[in-house]
């Protein structure tokens, strides 16, 4: 009986622990998203809140819009994380051996844009890019070779914000890469060597799956930082040439706060909600199955 | 044990001891304030602004800002306010966040009492049902001072929602010492005029700063700016829609665009960029990018207000700008009439459901709107009382030729409902015109039957439509 009350009061002290981080998670994360499920199933104003079921919903499928902006965060998701990952990959398994200083520059280097603001990063882009008086366009007019407006082209546009991006996320992905390679024990490769493998071989077999939870963990926030892509869409493109660059989260926020429209902005949060859930369940469990 | 639970209860008795007298002390403060203003009840109100101009009459005063005007009314107004003991707090908010701030501060139910802003971004508030009518605070004299078209701009339904401060008229500006390199002196206006040219005159004045502006002097220089990356200026893009006649709006407040004249208009567009008369990429080069390549003589002409003519103006006595000699000119219509359109700024009043702060809030914007000193201030753009354009004439020749223009100003809002909404809808179809994607026929199209949704869906919310 004792027994059972000491471990009972042990228990209560962890929970008392946590309590503050659990308020915390419960205000701030559970609770706007339920607000947000049940806002979008309003019509709301300033003056009143009407319950108008799935229609918001339905604006939403009939707004070609949404689904521009839809596939677009898709094409955004898989083209970055998948070029994040590979070039992390590639860039922290040629340099984690090597002298530590040398390390130390590459991370610092590929580091410094991300430690930049999104917003000054995307408005050196914008002077680099800008089809009128940006750095580009003017050295292919001295070239004579016309004007280049990279931003200004439907296919074009897309390629251009996902290199953008890309570059501005990748030292992130390095620098864990490398912390984790760093840390892979030291007598495998010495074994691999004793067997004669190669690079390739040891990169493959050694190096991939030994950091296979940084590899989920990186894909799991560059999905996330992915899905709410804003900044440089609202900075560089405002979502243009004609809808060809808007994203879900640039959509929700004309939603939100252009056209006041609090319902269907919601709306769009829930599918990201769900989108960003079914995409990250499946890593997450296998992170976890691994533990 | 004992003894650390006894240092526990002292620290909490201590630390409970002395909240509860930093409180009382507080009360007590409260206590004799109210004492000290006559009883007299207490109410605070919240006036929030975007930038307009600095100073209180003028930004060479010593530490001039743009809420120094406000302050200084708010002194003036507590001081000689009888019914509360009122406090008026003044906040400058970014224009480019007005919009965010005032959602999210309406659905959380603390929106400012007063804005001061250019009306045409604040109609859709009005017909959302948070803005209060002012009609009962507009007295006989100010409707006379003030003209009839002001009126209409700020008249939604049968009531008046802002009292107009001061206009903003857009028009064209170039650069003069562009033309005469390019031998076009006979376009050239006088310093103190808007100049009018015809549609045929403005075509061969972009043919000839396209073929004979000296490469040498401006280099990557285009004749006119063109722009459609974002909503920012399209006033402008909207005027030129309206070149060959269109009139935009039907009485009932949809979108008319869908008409032959319409179809010109954006082929014109079309046209002029294709022949290479404006700078490339229009689709993605922003109002803002073509008011810095004017500043920088890489545009020959380009938009502006007041404000924008006239800190440009100032930047070059200041040595930030290279100086060169801009004017103004009138945007052209194929009948010869200029396009005119102004920004109407003035104070809207929120509803805040609190009657007080309410009534205080009118009684501000009344004061400052009606006082005879402080509506000086509005010379920092163009005033819209016509007594004090009349005062300031001498030290301002602009002001009558803003004012000879003001006969054909259009309402390019057509106070209708989802204005901002609309705005949203304009550029992407611009974009897809400059591009090839679409046609002009059908960029217009588009355009009509989009809009025309944007309006129906918001006049169903309209308080001012009577649908709430």
């Amino acid at each position: 009986m004792r027994l059972r009350n000491q471990s009972t009061r042990e228990g209560l002290t962890g929970y008392l622990f946590i309590l503050p981080q659990m308020l915390i998670f419960l205000i701030f994360l559970v609770y706007p998203i339920i607000e947000g499920i049940r806002l979008s199933l309003y019509q709301i104003n300033y003056q009143n809140e009407k319950f108008v079921g799935l229609a918001n919903y339905t604006t939403l499928f009939n707004d070609p819009v949404f689904f521009k902006a839809l596939t677009n965060t898709v094409v955004f998701v898989v083209f970055i994380v998948i070029l994040t990952v590979g070039f992390a990959l590639f860039v922290a398994s040629a340099v984690f051996d090597k002298n530590a200083k040398y390390v130390s520059f590459i991370r610092g280097t590929y580091y410094v844009p991300v430690m930049v603001s999104m917003v000054v990063m995307s408005m050196v882009w914008s002077f680099l890019l800008n089809p009128a008086n940006g750095l580009i366009s003017y050295f292919s007019q001295e070239m004579g070779l016309g004007t280049v407006n990279l931003l200004g082209k439907t296919q074009t546009v897309l390629p251009v914000i996902i290199f953008v991006t890309f570059a501005t996320n990748v030292g992130q992905a390095i620098i864990l890469y490398i912390a984790a390679m760093i840390g892979v024990p030291k007598d495998l490769f010495e074994a691999a060597e004793v067997d004669g493998a190669s690079r390739w071989q040891v990169i493959r077999k050694i190096l991939i799956p030994s950091v296979k939870s940084s590899t989920i963990y990186i894909t799991i926030i560059n999905i996330i930082a992915v899905l709410k892509i804003f900044v440089v869409i609202q900075l560089l493109t405002g979502g243009g040439p004609n809808n060809a660059s808007v994203t879900l989260m640039y959509y929700l926020y004309n939603n939100a706060f252009k056209y006041n429209q609090l319902g269907v902005a919601s709306a769009v949060g829930v599918i990201m909600f769900l989108i960003t859930l079914l995409l990250s369940v499946p890593q997450l469990r296998s992170l976890i199955k691994e533990k | 044990m004992n003894s650390k639970r006894f240092l526990v209860t002292i620290v909490a008795l201590i630390l409970l001891t002395s909240i509860m007298a930093g409180c009382s002390s507080k009360n007590n403060e409260a206590g004799n304030n109210a004492g000290d203003s006559g009883k007299k009840e207490k109410v605070a109100i919240k006036v929030w602004l975007t930038p307009q101009w600095k100073g209180v009459l003028d930004a060479t005063e010593p530490g001039a800002d743009y809420d120094s005007f406000f302050k200084h009314a708010a002194e003036k107004f507590t001081a000689q306010y009888s019914k509360y003991d009122a406090k008026v707090d003044v906040e400058v908010i970014a224009g480019d966040q007005r919009d965010q701030l005032l959602n999210v501060n309406l659905s959380s139910g603390t929106p400012p009492d007063v804005i001061f802003e250019s009306v045409f971004a604040l109609g859709d508030y009005v017909h959302r049902g948070a803005l209060a009518p002012l009609t009962d605070i507009v007295d006989d004299a100010s409707k006379k001072d003030i003209a009839q078209s002001y009126w209409d701009s700020v008249t939604f339904g049968k009531d008046v929602y802002f009292y107009p401060f001061q206009n903003n008229p857009g028009t064209l500006v170039y650069n003069a010492d562009m033309f005469k390199a390019a031998g076009l002196e006979k376009f050239v206006g006088g310093d103190t005029e808007i100049k009018t040219w015809t549609l045929a005159e403005y075509e061969e004045i972009l043919k000839g700063l396209k073929d004979n502006l000296p490469k040498d002097k401006y280099s990557n220089a285009y004749p006119m700016a063109l722009y459609a990356m974002n909503n920012q200026g399209d006033t402008w893009n909207l005027a030129y829609l309206r070149m060959f006649g269109n009139k935009f709006f039907d009485d009932q407040g949809n979108i008319v665009l869908d008409d032959a004249n319409g179809v010109k208009a954006a082929a014109w567009l079309k046209k002029i960029k294709d022949a290479g008369y404006t700078n490339p990429g229009p689709e993605s080069v922003s109002s803002n990018d073509v008011n810095g390549m004017f500043q920088n003589q890489q545009l020959a002409i380009s938009f502006t207000n007041p404000v924008l003519f006239n800190n440009t103006k100032a930047d070059m006595e200041s040595g930030k700008l290279k100086k060169f000699d801009a004017r103004l000119a009138n945007i052209p219509s194929e009948s010869g009439d200029p396009l005119s359109f102004t920004y109407v700024t003035g104070a809207g009043v929120f509803n805040t459901k609190d009657e007080k702060r309410m009534e205080v809030a009118k009684d501000f914007v009344k004061f400052f709107s009606t006082d005879p000193e402080l509506v000086k201030s509005s010379k920092n753009a163009i005033p819209v009382r016509s007594s004090v354009a009349e005062e300031f004439k001498s030290e301002k020749p602009l002001f009558a030729a803003y004012d000879a223009n003001s006969k054909y100003l259009f309402n390019f809002t057509g106070n209708v409902p989802g204005y901002s909404q609309l705005r949203e809808v304009l550029y992407p179809e611009l974009q897809a015109l400059y591009m090839g994607a679409s046609t002009p026929e059908r960029a217009v199209k588009e355009y009509q039957t989009k809009g025309n949704k944007v309006i129906q869906t918001n006049k169903a919310n309209s308080v001012i439509y009577g649908n709430q």
